[in-house]
């Protein structure tokens, strides 16, 4: 186990992050939208090859996740997870991009649908690729900071390529490790944002990042950050559904409490466009109920963990009884282990 | 960056495995019942230790020179994975394969070394840690007990408060205060069977054997147990805790104590609930949360990396889940601390104080961010 980059993964990362950092300032007359693709950074992700690391030789799944978590440093949006990470796991094909996911209603808005080329949706037994054309796309006004999109007709789904119900459950894996990865890199820049405002902004003749009120609960917010980038490493490094499950629930139910007290800290600023910090919390808010959110993802946990809810239910028992059986010792079942020791009492 | 456990590290956990299911005998479990800090486990583990160090399982990490086989420090966490898994078969012996040993090897006199170090690596002897005072918790340089210089011994008055194992115990690693200014604390080696020591258990709502009350009357020790120099305690300390903070493999257990929960709500017939099931889920979201921090931890000091507050970033991840997972007892199995499953109840009950004993949850945030996240020091 090593859980510092290598040094391929270090230049990776580094080259990504200087073309990033041309884009860590919006063009100016975007200084004050609520959200900006950026098309030229999309361009520069493409054609750098940071969207291929899935198909490279020697690279991977974890590759991609890392970019993921770095493209989302920057306040432009552009989108990386489906074409890096969840396209490469279900098709050969290389799809037009930028590339939309759907499940659910088809008539509601979706995130990136009004940029999109190509729509992945999961219809349950299925996953559908869609062509998408522009002009059957109505831009949806929104505070998240994704560029949101609305059919103004709902496509016809009898022309859309099926990839089998096989291509399902990676589907739902992968875009659940995309997901926890964005959400890793957007919660880290907002954490490291609020500190930086708290370590500026004075009150009561001090700086707000003296108080032990807001350095406890910014603790949490970083312990949050970092737990969900290393959740989502390992579950880009080992393709298990279960860390799949267990990166995006851990970030998703944690995206209310980042995005209370992330806000609370900056203040009336905060609510500013002009103030940048929407660009982070409102795209993982955005994230917060994707693919049936934290409970969701809890669900499939406990499904892989302790089979379906239909299924018959043999009761598992903890190592020690197990083991005490083996050994042919007094097999103990709940409630009986009971000592009277008084001490205990 | 990569996440696999070498072929070695694999072998070394089935190694481990296969030793737990040959050695621990057929009533381990009834033992365990009893609880970590009971007399009957700390007894236990009077004999399951010089076991598992003969098989070269007590101290792997330890250089070959103290008794160990210089293995790497994964070692220590695979062991300690098992073990938990298994109900800590070593007692408090954990504490001094885990700090006291790394501790009196890097401060220790050639003599400490020879008389402790041997006898911790062939697991025969019971330690306790005398830090805590009741007027000394968090802020532990405020502590009281008192050590003077006469003659040829140090002379030791005060009393230590929430001592774990300390009524079994044959040594304490003790600290009191050798001077005024407020960091002027040593550290001293004490024979629990002095003349003036005297140990008082009292009732609580953690697990047995946690809870004692040491005074320390008028107790002599010699010059040459002090550990490093006099009034320069705090750095072995700092040192020690540095390894003892590291914690638990709290998700080990956790989620085996989660999988009985589970089960015993399978066979009521209760585990269908969506509720129920989501926020089971989300506590093996939180348990593999602490564990791949503490992956991380490990990693780091496997590399020496300098100083992080990683490790109390997995502190208090552990807690969290330790915390939702006793909450899941609570509102589905209360009876658990009623006469019901005392596999649930213990792991209820030992952590009812993981957020409080070796460096609470708010000290924890605090080093967080100060030092993590550079935040001044104020109010
Ligand atoms: C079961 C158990 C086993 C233990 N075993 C041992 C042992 O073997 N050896 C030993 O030496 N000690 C042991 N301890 C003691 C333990 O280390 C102390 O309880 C701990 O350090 C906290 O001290 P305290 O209980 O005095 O709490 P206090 O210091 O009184 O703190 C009470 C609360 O106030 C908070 N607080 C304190 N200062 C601040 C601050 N500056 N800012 C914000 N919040 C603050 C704390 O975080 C805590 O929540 C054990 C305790 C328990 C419960």
């Amino acid at each position: 186990m090593d859980l510092e980059l290598n040094e391929d993964q270090s230049m990776l990362i580094s080259a990504l992050q200087s073309i990033l950092d041309r884009y860590r300032e919006l063009p100016s007359e975007h200084r004050r939208d609520r959200s900006f693709y950026s098309l030229d950074l999309d361009n520069q992700l493409l054609t750098n090859g940071f969207l291929d690391a899935v198909r490279t030789p020697g690279m991977g799944a974890l590759e991609a996740a890392l970019v993921i978590a770095e493209a989302a440093t920057a306040p432009v949006s552009v989108e990386v997870g489906a074409s890096a990470l969840i396209a490469p796991h279900i098709t050969d094909a290389i799809l037009p991009r930028p590339i939309v996911l759907i499940s659910g209603d088809l008539g509601k808005a979706q995130r990136y649908l009004n940029v999109a080329k190509t729509a992945l949706m999961d219809v349950g037994d299925d996953i559908l690729v869609i062509a998408v054309e522009a002009a059957n796309v109505e831009a949806v006004d929104t505070i998240y900071a994704y560029p949101y999109g609305r059919f103004i007709t709902p496509p016809d789904l009898s022309k859309a390529q099926r990839l089998g119900k096989a291509a399902v459950a990676p589907f739902r894996q992968w875009s659940r490790v995309a997901l926890a990865a964005e959400c890793a890199g957007l919660m880290r820049t907002a954490v490291d944002f609020t500190v930086d405002y708290v370590k500026q902004r004075r009150m009561f003749g001090t700086t707000l990042g003296t108080y032990q009120a807001v350095q406890h609960r910014l603790a949490q917010c970083h312990q949050i950050a970092r737990a969900t980038h290393y959740l989502a490493m390992k579950a880009a490094w080992s393709g298990d559904p279960m860390d799949a499950s267990a990166a995006a629930c851990f970030a998703q139910q944690h995206i209310q409490k980042l995005t209370f007290d992330l806000h609370q800290f900056n203040g009336g600023m905060g609510v500013t466009n002009e103030h940048k910090l929407h660009f982070w919390t409102y795209r993982f808010r955005a994230l917060q109920s994707e693919l049936g959110g934290a409970n969701g993802a809890a669900h499939e946990i406990a499904d892989l963990l302790w089979g379906p809810v239909e299924a018959p239910r043999t009761p598992d028992t903890p190592a020690l009884r197990e083991a005490a059986r083996r050994k042919g010792g007094a097999a103990k079942t709940p409630g009986m282990a009971r000592h009277l020791d008084p001490a205990l009492t | 960056m990569e996440f696999a456990w070498t072929e070695s590290q694999q072998r070394y956990r089935e190694q481990v495995a296969t030793f737990l299911e040959d050695n621990l005998p057929d009533d381990w479990f009834d033992t365990y019942c009893h609880g970590l800090g009971s007399p009957q486990q700390i007894d236990y583990a009077r004999i399951f230790c010089p076991k598992l160090a003969k098989a070269g399982l007590l101290t792997p990490q330890w250089p070959a020179e103290y008794g160990g086989r210089d293995g790497e420090p994964w070692e220590q966490f695979i062991l300690a994975e098992e073990l938990w898994s298994w109900g800590e078969p070593r007692g408090p012996q954990y504490m001094n394969v885990n700090w006291i040993g790394p501790a009196l090897m890097r401060f220790g006199t050639a003599e400490q070394k020879a008389e402790h170090l041997s006898r911790i690596a062939t697991g025969e002897v019971i330690w306790c840690q005398g830090f805590s005072e009741p007027q000394a918790g968090t802020d532990l340089a405020a502590l009281q007990t008192k050590a003077e210089r006469i003659g040829d011994h140090y002379l030791i008055n005060g009393m230590k408060i929430w001592t774990s194992y300390s009524y079994k115990a044959d040594w304490c690693f003790l600290l009191a205060r050798t001077g005024p200014e407020r960091k002027a604390i040593s550290c001293f080696l004490v024979p629990m069977n002095s003349k003036g020591v005297s140990v008082v258990p009292f009732p609580g709502l953690p697990e047995y054997g946690h809870l004692n009350e040491v005074f320390f009357e008028d107790v002599e020790v010699p010059l040459g147990n002090l550990v490093g120099e006099e009034g320069k305690g705090w750095e072995v300390i700092t040192y020690a805790l540095s390894y003892e903070r590291v914690g638990l493999p709290r998700y080990h257990w956790g989620r085996k104590v989660l999988d009985t929960a589970v089960a015993q709500l399978q066979a009521e017939g209760r585990f269908d609930d969506p509720m129920v099931r989501a926020h089971a889920g989300r506590i093996v979201s939180k348990f593999e949360a602490a564990r791949v921090l503490t992956y991380l931890v490990v990693d780091q000091r496997v590399k020496r990396t300098p100083d992080t507050t990683d490790p109390n970033v997995q502190r208090i991840t552990a807690a969290d889940a330790c915390c939702e997972l006793m909450n899941f007892l609570m509102e589905y199995l209360p009876d658990c601390l009623s006469g019901g499953e005392r596999y649930l109840e213990l792991f209820y009950r030992h952590n009812i104080p993981a957020t409080i004993a070796a460096g609470t949850y708010e000290l924890q945030l605090d080093l967080i961010a100060q030092r993590g996240l550079t935040l001044p020091r104020g109010r």
